[in-house]
């Protein structure tokens, strides 16, 4: 028998301050009644603030804060591939591996990654600077081979310009 | 005409000749009498004879409990209970076939997806009381195990046909 | 009306309505997965794409609205290629172990990869396999066969109100599954077994048990709820293989809760009796049938000699048929005692000649859909009778204010505009409340003898609110519910809830305990249905009788108080119980034990609260010597040479009991009595919530049932400050004590209590210990053995 109040407690403390404001923003785009709308913008703010991942108590707190059930706020974080569900590296490295990237050589791209760090595609280094991952067209195919890590794009790659964007990161 | 034929034919015996030349032809021709039970005649390995239930070589018994075999047996003689074996696996706790009902026409055999109920080339078999003629499980899973190697050998030798 | 073709047959199709909708109305065939008619469009699984004349491309049915003058051939070549590839993509990940599912022979994905798909597949590459969910006792999954059609969880969101599953992942690895592992804690969740169009949710009770060609259908009713749920009870061999519902939009639809769903599994339980027992001494010795009813009646008819026939007294379950309930009393009324009832957990009897003929809702079951309002008082309407809570759920989410006043608050899956919760004594202030606001806006004067009373009572906001509310709306019902009637305030609340109703120009009605209150009452089983009149249940259990009648009931369990219950029995000096199932209890006070058959294997008629007398044969054979309880009355009551137990058919019965009942008035509401009103005492007071999956001996039985969340019994809820003041925290064990008799429980600590209450819920083995499921109750910390 279940009684009204005996539910989990309140997770809606893991969403920062700084992070409500901003979804607040987003919210305030949609109508009143649509919460749930901001959904994505909400997740991803999240991510940012939690290092680039979410966690299963902070999908929950979206959910409290939109006030959606959880499973649809999970369905959302399981569907994108920009969601990530586990710990990843301080960079995400994430290879396009879609059709034009492929034909100008995508596959040298991933090999020479690959071997560099020492990981394989999904994986994370030891060190937790990177995390490598393929990923479907980012529609730069204008400078296939590419790659994004964080917000930007590295365009018409090879294993020397590669190694010169590695090590300029820290 | 005709009468005179007749009596002709009669008169000389010629049918009588005509029959007693097929007898001694069979008289002289080789015999094909076979000298049961000393002898025996070959089995196709489409035989249908006894049921057995058979195992896989790990001894785990074929049988999944899908019951197609009791619903296509047009004589009804198949009976089945089943149940979620500890493993969850799905398995029979009862499998009877009654012999008395069984009229041998394979349809349990050709349906089983897993070649578990076969009939074996056994033709020979009795039962002193009614109740020996109904099968259970443990009678059928022990047929199997006692000709799993003729079974297996008739299966392969079959199976470019079906 | 729009005129489509379909086929090239003319059709008329509703404005906005789909295709497949059209189609399915004229007979045409399309193969569809995820569409279902009782669930949202979802347009996922793409097997009813059909061509339509000048779209370029095979279009969706489900979600295609019609047109004037729309062409739509489902059986065009382009139509059929483009379900001939759905069928292919969607048995690329299907596994072929049909041998071993349970959906074998009624697949949907089977018959219309059979009717629609291709004889081979192309496909040689490795399939995918998911892992299989843990859903709780009832369901079982094998989530690799899933065709991820969502109906499951269309139907979770939609209709049960739990939205627990999802489709999580996306392409070829979209999983359904709840995410984070949680059992399904619906009361409705079996549904998703009939819904799964293939085998990724089954039975899992049924698992592995049978196939579905060599099961016989026979036509049933449900004997839990007051609705009279319709089945299909499936049986092999005269055994019970499983239960689905039967469709009928007037009471369930397509749906079925998992109570009357999986209770047949108690069918076979072991304390199932077989054979006629009777005690001699300390000794029970099985006899046959004629010895142990020359017994009974001999022992009937040496009471009535020695104490009178105001000595004799028979209870009976809310959930026997009108036969039982006609017969029954015919026999005790034959013998010269009205000592007659079935109301065994009602300790209120005070106006009871202001009871109704029956209790009955006031409104059809539909109706309740297309409620404004409604006022549920004493009610946890979504346990208690799923499926209405279901109809009350659609009109919530439709805008509907459905209201409660409880003694504790109840957990609802839907909006509830307002929930009034207080102390069971104080409920009635609170009812008061609202009718004083009521006749505040309508201005009009109290009723006789209420004045005095409503000049202390307060109108707050929250009072405002539901007198508002049922006043605006164009369609109210006030409703008294099956936790209402165990209360020790049940008079007060039922003349005030029909006051309210009154002054509201709303409907009124009851949503009893069982699934005959209404048939039962029609038939008689009341002590003041006929002459001669007699006690009712609580006089019968508070002032003895000497010779007892038990038809279907376990005392320590359903009645108002177990003790006193417990008490009756042992000083009465004869005893006979007509039961389905024998317990050592039942051999401790009990004379003759007559094994009657329960549920499916029984055959009779329930009456449910809007007046559906929905008769059903038996389905499957009784255990050994079990026979129908009616036709044991029937026989009875020829051993004690009554007149006119000459019946030879149950519909006999029937209509015996028809004419009996004679021209019956589907009327609930009654007329204004100043009721007596409860003082509010100092003293802790128990909350003796019935819970659903204890409410009669067949629920209590069914193993599945009880390993779900919501047939935990060994809990005391406590609000904030009572466990405060008690020193008891959440989880804690807890000493209640009541009448000499101490259980210890698990303490919950919950602000759903109100203060000074404790929730302890009634006929579980707990309570069954205990005293009256609603009064004063004494609870206290177990000091824990501190570990040296």
């Amino acid at each position: 028998m279940m009684l009204h109040r005996h539910r989990g407690e309140s997770k809606l403390h893991l969403i920062e301050e700084a992070s409500r404001q901003e979804i607040d923003r987003w919210i305030a785009k949609y109508p009143a009644d649509r919460r749930q709308a901001a959904v994505m913008a909400a997740l991803r703010i999240v991510q940012d603030q939690n290092g680039g991942w979410l966690t299963t108590d902070l999908m929950d707190a979206v959910a409290e804060y939109l006030e959606m059930p959880p499973i649809e706020v999970y369905e959302v974080a399981t569907f994108y591939s920009m969601y990530e569900l586990e710990p990843v590296g301080r960079h995400k490295i994430c290879v396009c591996t879609n059709i034009s990237c492929m034909l100008c050589g995508s596959e040298e791209v991933v090999a020479h990654l690959e071997k560099r760090l020492g990981i394989r595609l999904g994986e994370t280094t030891p060190d937790g600077r990177f995390t490598l991952k393929e990923v479907e067209c980012l529609g730069a195919c204008v400078e296939a081979p590419m790659f994004q890590i964080g917000n930007t794009y590295y365009g018409n790659l090879t294993p020397e310009r590669i190694d010169e964007i590695l090590d300029a990161l820290d | 005409m005709n009468v005179i034929t007749r009596v002709f034919k009669s008169l000389f015996l010629l049918e009588l000749l005509r029959g007693l030349r097929l007898t001694g032809r069979y008289l002289f021709a080789r015999k094909i009498t076979v000298q049961y039970p000393e002898e025996k005649t070959p089995l196709s390995p489409r035989f249908r004879g006894l049921h057995a239930l058979r195992r896989y070589p790990n001894g785990e018994e074929r049988c999944i409990a899908c019951k197609l075999c009791e619903v296509v047996c047009p004589a009804l003689a198949i009976t089945i209970e089943s149940e979620e074996r500890e493993d969850g696996t799905r398995r029979t706790t009862r499998y009877d076939i009654d012999l008395t009902k069984c009229i041998f026409c394979g349809f349990c055999e050709e349906s089983c997806p897993v070649d578990s109920i076969v009939e074996t080339h056994v033709f020979e078999y009795h039962g002193e009381k009614r109740g020996d003629l109904l099968m259970t499980k443990d009678r059928l899973l022990a047929v199997g195990d006692k000709y799993e190697k003729e079974i297996a050998a008739a299966r392969a030798q079959d199976a470019p046909y079906r | 009306m729009v005129n489509i073709e379909i086929n090239g047959i003319r059709i008329q199709a509703r404005e906005g309505s789909m295709v497949i909708e059209a189609a399915d109305e004229a007979g045409i065939v399309i193969p569809r997965f995820c569409y279902h008619r009782k669930l949202s469009i979802a347009a996922n699984c793409r097997m009813c794409l059909v061509e339509v004349e000048k779209a370029p491309k095979p279009l969706p049915a489900c979600a295609t609205p019609v047109t004037e003058g729309m062409r739509v051939f489902t059986r065009s070549a382009k139509a059929l290629e483009a379900q001939r590839a759905t069928m292919e993509f969607l048995l690329i990940n299907h596994p072929l172990d049909c041998p071993i599912c349970d959906q074998g022979g009624e697949c949907d994905l089977q018959d219309i990869a059979m009717g629609f798909g291709e004889s081979e597949s192309r496909y040689r590459e490795p399939k995918r396999v998911v892992p299989d969910k843990n859903l709780g006792p009832l369901i079982a999954t094998d989530m690799t066969r899933c065709i991820h059609c969502t109906r499951c969880v269309r139907f979770g969101r939609e209709i049960a109100g739990v939205p627990e599953l999802g489709a999580t992942g996306r392409g070829e690895h979209t999983t359904i599954g709840t995410y984070v592992e949680k059992v399904v804690s619906s009361e409705l969740s079996g549904n998703v077994i009939d819904l799964c169009p293939v085998g990724a949710l089954t039975s899992k009770p049924y698992r592995y048990t049978g196939r579905p060609w060599e099961n016989r259908s026979h036509p049933g009713v449900s004997p839990h709820d007051c609705l009279g749920s319709n089945l299909d009870v499936q049986t092999r061999r005269g055994r019970v293989m499983r239960v689905l519902p039967r469709d009928n939009e007037a009471v369930n639809e397509c749906w079925l809760s998992d109570r009357d769903r999986f209770s047949y599994t108690a069918l076979a339980h072991g304390e199932r009796l077989h054979r006629p027992l009777i005690r001699q001494g300390d000794a029970w010795r099985e006899v046959e049938w004629q010895t142990a009813l020359e017994y009974a009646a001999e022992g009937l008819r040496r009471v009535r000699a020695a104490a009178g026939a105001d000595g004799l007294g028979a209870l009976i379950s809310p959930s026997a048929t009108v036969e039982e309930g006609y017969l029954a009393q015919r026999l005790l009324r034959g013998l010269g005692s009205g000592n007659v009832d079935f109301r065994l957990r009602r300790q209120d009897f005070a106006q009871e000649e202001a009871d109704p003929r029956a209790p009955w809702l006031g409104c059809a079951i539909a109706d309740l859909e297309d409620m404004d309002a409604v006022l549920l008082v004493g009610s946890h309407v979504r346990k208690d009778q799923p499926l209405a809570g279901l109809r009350l759920r659609r009109a919530a989410l439709r805008g509907a204010r459905v209201m409660f006043l409880n003694p504790a608050e109840f957990d609802f899956n839907f909006p509830v505009a307002e929930h009034l919760v207080a102390a069971p004594a104080a409920m009635v202030d609170e009812l008061a409340a609202v009718a004083k606001a009521l006749l505040e806006i309508e201005g009009t004067h109290p009723p006789e003898g209420l004045a005095a009373r409503l000049e202390n009572v307060e109108v707050h906001d929250r009072h405002l609110a539901v007198a508002r509310h049922l006043h605006a709306a164009q369609q109210a019902h006030v409703i008294v519910g099956t936790q209402a009637f165990g209360q020790a305030e049940f008079s007060a609340l039922r003349a005030l809830a029909n006051l309210v109703a009154h002054l509201a120009g709303a409907g009124f009605g009851y949503l009893p305990e069982g699934a005959n209150a209404v048939g039962l009452s029609l038939a008689g089983a009341l002590p003041r249905a006929a002459e001669p009149a007699g006690r009712h249940a609580g006089d019968m259990t508070g002032q003895g009788l000497r010779g007892v009648l038990l038809l279907g009931v376990e005392p320590e369990y359903d009645f108002a108080d177990p003790a006193a219950a417990r008490r009756m029995l042992d000083e009465a000096d004869f005893v006979v119980a007509l039961t389905a199932f024998a317990t050592d209890e039942m051999k401790r006070w009990a004379d003759v034990l007559l094994p009657v058959a329960a549920f499916a294997e029984n055959e009779g008629t329930f009456v449910n609260v809007q007046n559906d007398w929905q008769g059903f044969a038996a389905a499957a054979e009784a255990p050994g010597e079990a026979r129908p309880a009616w036709k044991v009355l029937r026989v009875l009551g020829n051993f004690l040479n009554l007149e006119g137990f000459d019946y030879m058919q149950v519909d006999e019965v029937r209509e015996a009991a028809r004419a009996f009942a004679g021209e019956v008035e589907v009327k609930a509401a009654t007329a204004w009595a100043m009721p007596r009103w409860p003082a509010p005492g100092e003293a802790l007071q128990r909350i003796g919530y019935l819970p659903l999956y204890h409410v009669d001996p067949l629920v209590r039985r069914a193993a599945p049932l009880q390993g779900t969340p919501d047939a935990r019994a060994d809990i005391a809820w406590l609000g904030e400050a009572a466990a405060a003041a008690l020193g008891v925290a959440d989880g804690a064990r807890v000493a209640v004590r009541q009448g000499g008799a101490e259980v210890v429980m698990e303490a919950r600590v919950d602000a759903a209590v109100p203060d000074r209450c404790v929730l302890v819920a009634a006929a579980t083995p707990q309570a069954a210990r205990l005293g009256p499921a609603w009064g004063p109750v004494e609870v206290s910390a177990v000091k824990e053995a501190v570990a040296s």
